[in-house]
């Protein structure tokens, strides 16, 4: 789920035929106030980070004047929204509004197609107003086969109580959505608030899209607008992050390698399988560890993934010994796990006689993979013990480290 | 009996000729699968470790009456192998193939639903029936018996490592399964819990049902109501990984894709308590499944 920040949202959607407020995207106070020029007054300034709820936050503001634009700009370039710092500011047409609707489309997965909603009364929270008041909103399913036909957005609008020319401007903008929502691969479309100008002309006030990284390959026109693997966390990826997708991108058809920094934390991570990953994590922590990352491999990485990924989980200060965990594989080849953590350790000069590793990998080729994991001085457990064993073990071994000195 | 699967499979694989697939038919023929066919477009002609590869699947299903089929096509053309598949009357896909494109997904599940295919997966590591010696995907790898005994346990599991491990852990325990199933790691699937539970519901040789889950979807919260309303009255004991998520900031992803939490929805403390009060055994830990199953499971009780 790569998501887009709003100026880009809004060109596509543009793009598509749909309206939208003029608009331009500032990195300080000097080229807000251009902009703001050139699109003239009053404008709409607003934090560009990839988070919703920036109204709740205070982080839309307004400047009628350039004056007011510095002030405004410099105090949203000083704000953190949701853990994300904001470093442009997207200045923006304001526009006279006479109402404001909602709409979205997203993916209904129990459904299993995707699903439009919309209401009349907008630039609301709607999962209180679906709450509070179900009659206000109306839900559509699309045929993910066959798309959505006009007029079926006719009909939304319709029982919605639009007539008129509105009617017409507003089943031309759902048609033009659901098209670029379907054609772009996204996961979400939300426009909210939708409004009607006192000019009377329908425009996307405010969107928010996300696009299914899985279908990146088709999009390369996407690609310098999306943080690949920017789904895997709740604030800018670190650098250490960043370096691990490249580790992981370099091999895109051979395994995959991810890896989530955690705040604090002293257990490097490295777990394979996404649920045999969940349960060590939980592991691991029901006995009081403090894993320092999240990472995961599965689907028989090469050995260079495992290498780049362990040094990488090896690398992040404050990290004290490592645990490494496995179901018991059905393809992974856990003698190439083998290789590429012990070649990590040795590189990073860490010894297991001093920095605790314990790992459980059982499944294809453990044999010589215990073979390599003995010889390196890692402690090493196979289908003898449970995922469960094994974690337990590894708390026992990073309590027993001598205290840091003038540690926290 | 067991589900889905068995004696009378008649499989082939849709893109043999990968590495993968060629691999995983090499470790189903050592285990005693038959596999009868495999598709991979241009290779007609070619064998893989003896099985004839055919350019269509339309081609595989005159030669060998295939009825059921593993994708291991790469993303991008798996739409394209499951529409094949319900074109050639297949009765059951199993697909392999991660990272499926959402809007793919969608279509396809909803047209193998139009024509009544059953579909596991996207993102399924396969099947097992081992009273049979038939499994279809990479499950069990080289070594199935180290996992999977024949048994009357069934094991359903959102991760396909932990389809392995969770056979393990019955096995640990004195028991052995009928079918062992890995449903997929995606929230776009076409095999839900609820679906194979009322399988297994159905299955004489099922005494029993072990679930492995993670964060995200709805599909424990469908099992529970299935409980709920007696649809399904055999033990069920259920674990849900992933608790640590819920400290988490809310719509990070950990694991697999389905696993994402969403407006408190999908959280394990949630869909356990939803197992609990429908009647099913929901593990604290794990490890605790070896020792409830040799509780619960006496001869008096199955």
């Amino acid at each position: 789920m790569g998501k887009l920040l709003e100026n880009y949202s809004k060109k596509i959607i543009s793009d598509a035929g749909v309206l939208v407020p003029r608009n331009s995207v500032a990195r300080t106070p000097k080229e807000a106030v251009e902009k703001a020029h050139e699109i003239g007054y009053p404008v709409v300034l607003k934090a560009l980070v990839p988070v919703g709820k920036r109204g709740k936050a205070g982080a839309i503001k307004f400047a009628s004047n350039p004056e007011e634009t510095v002030e405004r700009t410099q105090e949203l370039l000083a704000m953190t929204v949701s853990h994300f710092p904001v470093d442009k500011v997207l200045v923006e047409e304001k526009i006279a509004i006479a109402k404001e609707w909602y709409l979205s489309i997203a993916i209904d997965k129990t459904a299993q197609a995707p699903v439009i909603i919309a209401s009349l009364d907008g630039g609301v929270d709607v999962e209180t107003l679906s709450r509070e008041h179900p009659e206000k909103v109306l839900t559509r399913h699309i045929d993910p086969i066959l798309g959505m036909a006009d007029f079926e957005a006719k009909e939304i609008w319709s029982e919605l109580g639009l007539n008129g020319k509105l009617l017409t401007l507003a089943t031309q903008t759902l048609v033009r959505l659901v098209r670029v929502f379907l054609e772009k691969d996204a996961t979400i479309l939300e426009i909210n608030p939708l409004v009607v100008t006192e000019g009377g002309e329908v425009m996307a006030a405010a969107s928010v899209m996300s696009i299914d990284d899985s279908a990146m390959y088709r999009h390369p026109e996407l690609a310098s607008m999306v943080q690949l693997g920017s789904e895997r966390t709740w604030r800018p990826q670190t650098e250490l992050e960043k370096q691990m997708v490249e580790v992981n991108e370099a091999d895109p058809y051979r395994g995959t390698a991810r890896y989530t920094e955690m705040d604090g934390g002293d257990i490097g991570f490295l777990c394979g399988g996404g649920g045999g990953s969940l349960l060590s994590f939980d592991a691991l922590v029901a006995f009081g560890g403090k894993p320092a990352n999240y990472s995961e491999v599965g689907g028989n990485p090469p050995e260079r993934k495992v290498y780049g990924i362990t040094k990488g989980i090896l690398s992040k200060p404050g990290v004290r010994g490592l645990f490494v965990a496995h179901n018991i594989t059905n393809n992974t080849q856990v003698d190439v796990m083998a290789k590429g953590v012990v070649q990590a350790l040795q590189d990073l000069g860490k010894d297991p006689h001093t920095f605790p590793v314990v790992v459980r990998e059982a499944g294809v080729n453990d044999e010589a993979a215990k073979e390599i994991f003995t010889a390196a001085g890692v402690e090493y457990f196979g289908d003898e013990a449970s995922i469960t064993e094994a974690a337990k073990r590894m708390v026992e071994r990073i309590k027993g480290l001598p205290a840091i000195e003038g540690g926290n | 009996m067991s589900i889905l699967l068995d004696k009378n499979s008649r499989i082939a694989i849709q893109g043999i000729t990968g590495r993968e697939a060629a691999m995983v038919a090499q470790h189903s023929l050592d285990y005693g699968t038959k596999i009868l066919a495999g598709v991979t477009p241009g290779k007609e002609g070619q064998e893989v470790h003896g099985i004839p590869v055919y350019n269509t699947l339309k081609k595989a299903v005159q030669v060998h009456n295939i009825n059921t089929t593993v994708v291991y096509v790469p993303p991008a053309f798996v739409y394209d192998a499951v529409l094949e598949a319900v074109a050639a009357g297949i009765s059951l896909v199993i697909i392999a193939t991660e990272n499926v494109p959402q809007l793919d997904a969608m279509k396809f599940l909803t047209r193998a639903k139009q024509a009544g295919v059953r579909v596991i997966g996207p993102n399924s590591v396969g099947m097992i029936t081992p009273k049979d010696r038939v499994k279809v995907g990479a499950i069990g790898g080289d070594k199935v018996e180290r996992c999977f005994v024949p048994g009357r346990i069934g094991v359903i599991s959102r991760s396909g490592g932990m389809t392995a491990e969770s056979s393990w852990m019955v096995k640990r325990a004195g028991f052995g399964v009928s079918t062992s199933v890995s449903i997929g790691g995606d929230a776009l699937i076409g095999t839900s819990i609820k679906d194979l539970l009322l399988l297994y519901q159905a299955d004489h040789e099922t005494d029993a049902v072990v679930t492995f889950s993670e964060p995200g979807t709805h599909f424990e919260e469908e099992a529970a109501e299935l409980l709920k309303s007696g649809g399904f009255t055999k033990p069920l004991f259920s674990f849900i990984a992933g608790r640590f998520t819920e400290r988490m900031p809310e719509g990070t992803v950990f694991g697999h894709a389905g696993a994402m939490i969403s407006g408190g929805a999908g959280k394990p403390s949630q869909k356990m308590e939803k197992l609990r009060q429908a009647g099913a055994h929901v593990l604290e830990h794990f490890d605790d499944l070896t020792r409830l199953m040799k509780e619960i499971l006496t001869p008096e009780r199955i």
